[in-house]
């Protein structure tokens, strides 16, 4: 009679156990956590194997990557491609000159526009999110309202414009088209932390005597700092992948971003493909660092707003 | 003591109500010279003979149309688009929302997950083409090597630039493959803003997860799905970059960017591309607008 009592009430701990959330989660684990892993390798292969293959190509010889089965670790891994198009040791070739140009214009194309831009925003975007003003929200929206404007409305106006203030090749002209399209996702993104930002802030300078410019310059700024950086990292990316802007509106190296210099030593055929991967993980290295790092602000910035 | 608090009143009538005009005027002034004009001049200048080499300018109706609509190379790349659009935007969103379902519960490394699972949308387009234009190519490509070696394929095979719809469909690949990340994210914040205790009651109620998901995800997160519909449907539409080094200038898998790009600018006949920009942006609107309209709709207002 003892035994069945306490082999029941042991049961009864064990059905209770075994029915709430932390025993379910034990029971399923080896099989839920082996479903898991494999769902994440399958995303993960998706996501990186072709990064992944630039890489090994890029760190392969000529042979080695030439091999058939594919070798899918270089053998013997060299970083022969790399020393010839950073013109490191001499091998003197023409990749490593325009490579190197191509990278600086990006770096002052992107980085300019992504300076102007955030600029711009701060200031379109405060007064969207705290004043109160006549046309508000006609302004807002059909500045809101370009964000769907494709390509092709601006495309050859765009060229010609510059082609008239013969400013065709210059950074200026980039930096100018790149601003203007980068601009409403710059103010959205910054529009919607302002507005998580409380009016109680200002209130309390405004009573020390701030003005609006003041209350922005000394508050708001220094506390949206998280989406500002959102909204200049997310700039920045987008004009460093830019191609088709800048391959009407450069035509030599003194402007052309790396994007057309490596379409363009790709459509030459002539560079061995182990270069043209090492030139392709140069040119993504930058994104592709500033992506992994500064992840959590990108991940803010194209969410901003999309949820509410 | 009143001085302090009168001033603030003070600086706002100084300013007269111009402060907001002043914020403003740079972005007035670059939207406006730099995407309203144009838009409008795309509009204009459509229904005139365009042509920098050969002027003068002159209106002639809808002859540019005309022309396009009988030119064999454009009446492709219009089909090809379609198709371009069709597979980027299904692809993408149904993507995103599996790899949004699989990253929604918190886990160790989920954060390095989600940082890695973003990095082909950070990086340029045109230099993913080219590492997929390899990727595909047919004596060095893996791709043919890992077929072969699964014993998929007999031989190698010459992949893009001879069948039109593999041509499109690996192509789209590329893409499909650079902006899922941008709707997995969107889709996973919806995720997961959406109350736990709708599952739970749901759980009550005896809903399996396949239900949970047609019946509490699905309808809360339609707003984020309509805007993921809507971005994948401007990127696809304007499709230019992995179309110029995986197809090149065939008209096989031309899309009609590429076409506007060629005719305007290889061509030189700036009227047939304005006529091109002026259909590909009134389509634009008119699909954004009519996904937004069927896709749009807040959880609980039907």
């Amino acid at each position: 009679m003892a035994v069945a009592v306490r082999g029941s009430r042991t049961s009864l701990r064990v059905n209770r156990v075994a029915s709430g959330p932390v025993g379910r989660a034990l029971a399923g684990r080896p099989i839920r956590m082996l479903g898991r892993v494999v769902v994440m390798v399958i995303i993960l292969l998706w996501s990186l194997f072709p990064i992944y293959w630039a890489l090994n190509v890029s760190f392969s010889t000529l042979s080695g990557a030439d091999s058939s089965p594919a070798h899918y670790f270089p053998s013997p891994l060299v970083s022969t491609s790399y020393r010839s198009v950073l013109g490191i040791g001499g091998a003197g070739n023409g990749v490593s000159g325009q490579l190197g140009r191509s990278l600086l214009n990006s770096i002052i194309e992107s980085g300019g526009a992504m300076i102007v831009t955030v600029v711009i925003a701060i200031f379109a975007a405060y007064a969207f999110a705290r004043l109160q003003f006549r046309f508000k929200r006609v302004i807002f929206g059909s500045v809101l309202a370009t964000m769907l404007l494709p390509a092709y409305a601006t495309l050859i106006p765009l060229y010609r414009i510059m082609a008239s203030l013969s400013l065709v090749n210059t950074y200026l002209a980039v930096i100018l088209v790149y601003v203007s399209g980068f601009l409403p996702l710059s103010i959205w993104i910054l529009y919607n932390y302002f507005n998580t930002i409380p009016r109680e802030l200002e209130e309390a300078a405004f009573v020390d005597g701030a003005t609006p410019v003041g209350a922005l310059l000394r508050i708001m700024i220094p506390v949206a700092m998280p989406g500002i950086a959102a909204a200049a990292i997310i700039a920045f990316l987008l004009g460093w992948a830019q191609f088709l802007f800048p391959l009407i509106l450069t035509t030599d190296l003194s402007t052309q971003p790396v994007t057309v210099i490596v379409a363009a030593l790709d459509q030459q055929r002539v560079v061995p493909f182990t270069l043209l991967m090492a030139c392709g993980a140069i040119a993504a290295a930058v994104p592709g660092v500033l992506a992994l790092v500064l992840n959590r602000y990108i991940i803010q910035g194209v969410t901003a707003g999309s949820i509410k | 003591m009143t001085a302090v608090t009168a001033h603030p009143a003070r600086r706002g009538r100084m300013f007269g109500g111009a402060l907001p005009y002043i914020l403003l005027s740079p972005l007035v002034v670059f939207i406006g010279a730099l995407s309203f004009v144009p838009t409008v001049d795309t509009t204009v200048e459509a229904f005139f003979r365009v042509s920098p080499l050969n002027p003068p300018t002159q209106f002639t109706g809808l002859g540019n149309f005309r022309a396009l609509f009988a030119s064999p190379a454009v009446t492709t790349a219009w089909v090809n688009t379609a198709v371009y659009v069709v597979i980027g935007v299904v692809l993408s969103v149904v993507l995103g929302t599996v790899i949004a379902l699989a990253l929604r519960q918190r886990f160790r490394f989920r954060g390095i997950v989600l940082a890695l699972v973003i990095l082909p949308w950070a990086l340029p387009a045109v230099v993913e083409a080219v590492v997929w234009s390899w990727i595909y190519d047919p004596t060095f490509g893996v791709m043919n090597s890992a077929l072969h070696s699964a014993h998929l394929i007999g031989g190698y095979h010459v992949w893009l630039g001879l069948d039109r719809w593999l041509t499109i469909g690996l192509i789209e690949v590329v893409q499909v493959w650079q902006i899922t990340p941008l709707s997995a994210i969107v889709i996973l914040a919806a995720l997961q803003s959406v109350p736990l205790d709708l599952y739970e009651a749901a759980r009550v109620d005896g809903a399996g997860p396949v239900q949970a998901f047609w019946r509490i995800s699905l309808p809360m997160i339609r707003p984020a799905l309509a805007v993921c519909t809507v971005e994948a449907l401007i990127l696809s539409l304007n499709i230019f970059d992995q179309v110029y080094i995986l197809n090149g200038i065939a008209p096989l898998g031309s899309s009609v960017m590429l076409q506007t790009y060629l005719t305007t600018f290889q061509n030189l006949n700036f009227g047939g591309g304005y006529a091109l920009s002026l259909l590909m942006t009134v389509a634009t609107a008119v699909l954004s607008m009519a996904a937004l309209a069927l896709l749009y709709r807040q959880p609980g207002a039907e």
